[in-house]
């Protein structure tokens, strides 16, 4: 008997996003309440037009106590948190080349009275965590719909899964050597998890605007080909990490994947050689 | 078609623009539209109309009063008689015919008058009518000049008669849905309207024996028109002031006689930019050698595009990706293999194929309701709301881009404007 399918796609986070949904259980408009979770994360986290993190920016950059009505943007700040702390403090959206002591180590955020302080100018660029954000988001819909097997994209270097694949056991994902598209760096299997990769080489480094992959503590930016590749329960979690592993220095990526070697992945480009055992493992 | 196939078509029509007319938003965006549509229209006491110029269009526009409810035709005016002769077969066989527009005024008898002269006699046939105590119904563009433009306005405000000038899109339902659409967020954040109209023919009509060139091709000749700009581009202006609920604040131009180079004045192609506030442009483009993207009025937003005349809106749906289209398959055959991903959050621009879907609604006779509104508002005394707003900006548009083309200077939007 034939799997139901159903699959939405529409532009949002600055890419295209594709949800894909297996088996008949759910609401029949869960995957447009889901596109609309993502596009409500896309209009509170965008600084590419007006938004609610633009404003919050001009505050804080004008030195200003920052208000945080936005309920989004609120939810979207205590993630954050959450993952400076778990990346060692590489993974940080407030670093910034022009601001010497800038980053979220010298904001304040006061939760209960849903309000930031900064001790410096300091501004936002959630590049590097949205899309992830945006995929928890999403599933959290999704499931309360009733969906319990769909595979979420954000521009393919997001994926957030939910439930088994509809065939039973993981989602088999293969993420493939950027100069050799007929190699693997790793394969993984996901079950309620999302993957997230990064990169400074591959298709995705080609976009106009791009921003520089910044290692916040000295401002050194990245340039060595590498590619980093994390999984983790959550979308923001997942995204937060990979990117904190491509800009980290080799102490603090050895402390990463040790924390969790099935799950965090670096690879030294041409040659790719992978830090973490279980990754070597993989291009054998 | 029977009486009730009839009746039917247009309850359908009439219930479409009502469905669009009541969208969020609409209220303000349409005031005409639901108001025109929910004429109570009888088949007694029907305005009595005079109409000044009988040529094909204006023998399409008689065509449309006959259908309505509330108006009806009691006498026609051309000052060339072949035009008369044509026209004849459409109203009743005694209905009065005239050559001269000031003998049919004098005669009397009428409530309102519809004008489908050249551009150039627009505002006398208009004041002419206003100083007879009448209503008046004038094609777009509404006059040669903005200082007639103004005038006819300020007229109608001072003597307290209608004038209702053909814009017929203001009541297309296909229209009024597709900006139901856009207020509605579909297309996100409007922010330019790619507009043209290209046809490939000389626009040059044969001239009979007795009359002159100018008198058959005014269109082509600046004394009486200016060409593109106020035959063609005045609708599409109008559209573009309507979705951006604005007039523009500056436009630039090039225009050009660059094909029909038969002795003609007005240009054969026209390029303008219209500005608006907060950054958003209309592009605007006119030709008669090459028909091949025809007219259509692009209208683009953030999340999507609408083509009103194609009926058609587009979502900004990317490229599907490849890799978990082939997952799809198969799950679908029953196989598991490892997809492969990552690296692409950003992929090449390339032209969008994809079909849309339909805007719905094509059928439409929106010229008729147009009337029906008209006879509406002329037995209420009262014009229906911002119509003559919408009319006056688009014709101020099409001309100052004129203007703009002559002078080769950006000319700001004039601030000497009659308030509606």
């Amino acid at each position: 008997m034939s799997i139901p399918t159903d699959v939405e796609r529409f532009m949002a986070m600055g890419t295209r996003i594709e949800l894909h949904r297996f088996g008949a259980a759910g609401a029949d408009d869960a995957l447009v309440a889901a596109r609309r979770a993502i596009e409500a994360v896309d209009d509170a986290l965008t600084i590419h037009r007006p938004s609610a993190t633009t404003a919050l920016n001009e505050r804080l950059l004008a030195g200003e106590t920052a208000p945080v009505d936005d309920p989004v943007l609120f939810d979207a700040l205590v993630a954050i948190d959450a993952v400076h702390e778990a990346t060692l403090g590489l993974f940080d959206p407030a670093a910034d080349r022009r601001f010497a002591v800038a980053g979220w180590r010298g904001i304040t955020f006061d939760r209960a009275a849903a309000r930031l302080y900064a001790t410096t100018p300091v501004a936002f660029d959630f590049g590097g965590f949205g899309k992830g954000f945006a995929l928890d988001r999403a599933g959290k819909v999704l499931r309360a719909a009733g969906i319990v097997s769909a595979c979420l994209s954000a521009g393919e270097s997001s994926i957030a899964v939910i439930g088994e694949h509809p065939l039973g056991g993981g989602w088999p994902f293969a993420v493939p050597h950027p100069s050799d598209p007929d190699d693997s760096l790793v394969q993984v299997e996901l079950i309620d998890q999302s993957l997230s990769i990064s990169a400074t080489v591959g298709a995705g480094t080609a976009a106009p605007e791009r921003a520089a992959m910044l290692r916040p503590d000295d401002r050194a930016v990245i340039t060595a080909p590498r590619c980093a590749v994390a999984v983790a329960r959550t979308g923001a979690l997942a995204e937060a990490m990979s990117t904190a592993l491509l800009v980290a220095d080799p102490d603090r990526a050895d402390r990463l994947i040790d924390q969790d070697r099935a799950n965090r992945f670096l690879f030294d480009l041409p040659c790719a050689t992978a830090r973490a055992s279980s990754a070597r493992m993989a291009l054998q | 078609m029977t009486d009730t196939d009839l009746d039917l078509s247009r309850r359908s029509f009439l219930d479409r623009v009502l469905m669009a007319a009541a969208g969020a938003g609409m209220t303000a965006a349409a005031p005409w539209a639901a108001i025109a549509a929910g004429t109570a229209a009888t088949t007694s006491e029907r305005i009595r109309i005079g109409v000044i110029g009988t040529g094909d269009r204006g023998r399409t526009l008689i065509q449309n009063i006959n259908k309505t409810r509330n108006c009806m035709v009691a006498a026609i005016c051309d000052t060339y008689e072949p035009h008369l002769t044509k026209a004849r077969p459409y109203v009743g066989a005694n209905t009065p015919v005239y050559a001269d527009h000031r003998a049919m005024l004098e005669k009397g008898g009428l409530d309102a008058l519809v004008i489908a002269t050249p551009l150039n006699l627009h505002a006398q046939h208009v004041l002419d009518g206003f100083d007879a105590g009448l209503h008046v119904w004038c094609e777009k563009a509404m006059a040669r000049t903005i200082p007639d433009c103004s005038a006819m306005v300020k007229r109608s405000q001072d003597s307290r008669k209608i004038l209702q000038i053909g814009h017929q899109r203001m009541f297309h339902p296909t229209y009024l849905n597709a900006l139901r659409r856009a207020k509605a967020g579909e297309i996100g954040s409007l922010t330019q309207i790619r507009a043209s109209w290209h046809r490939n023919n000389s626009w040059r009509r044969p001239v009979p024996a007795g009359v002159s060139d100018r008198q058959i091709n005014w269109r082509l000749y600046r004394d009486s028109s200016a060409g593109l700009m106020t035959e063609l581009a005045t609708h599409q202006l109008q559209v573009g002031n309507w979705f951006f609920d604005a007039v523009p604040t500056r436009v630039m131009g090039s225009g050009s006689i660059c094909f029909w180079k038969d002795g003609r004045e007005v240009y054969d192609h026209v390029a303008l930019i219209y500005e608006y506030a907060g950054g958003r442009k209309l592009i605007y483009t006119s030709l008669l050698n090459n028909a091949r993207y025809g007219c259509e009025e692009q209208i683009q937003g953030s999340k999507g595009t609408i083509e009103p005349e194609l009926g058609r809106i587009f979502q900004e749906v990317p490229p599907k990706v490849l890799a978990l289209q082939r997952m799809q398959k198969d799950v679908a055959r029953g196989k598991k293999r490892a997809v492969p991903i990552g690296g692409a959050t950003w992929f090449p621009e390339l032209p969008v194929t994809t079909p849309g879907e339909s805007l719905g609604w094509g059928e439409y006779d929106e010229t008729m309701l147009q009337f029906e509104g008209f006879g509406e508002a002329v037995r209420a005394n009262k014009p229906l709301p911002g119509l003559l707003a919408q009319a006056y900006a688009a014709s101020v548009a099409s001309l100052l881009g004129e203007q703009a083309m002559d002078r080769g200077e950006a000319l700001t939007w004039p601030t000497s404007l009659v308030t509606i």
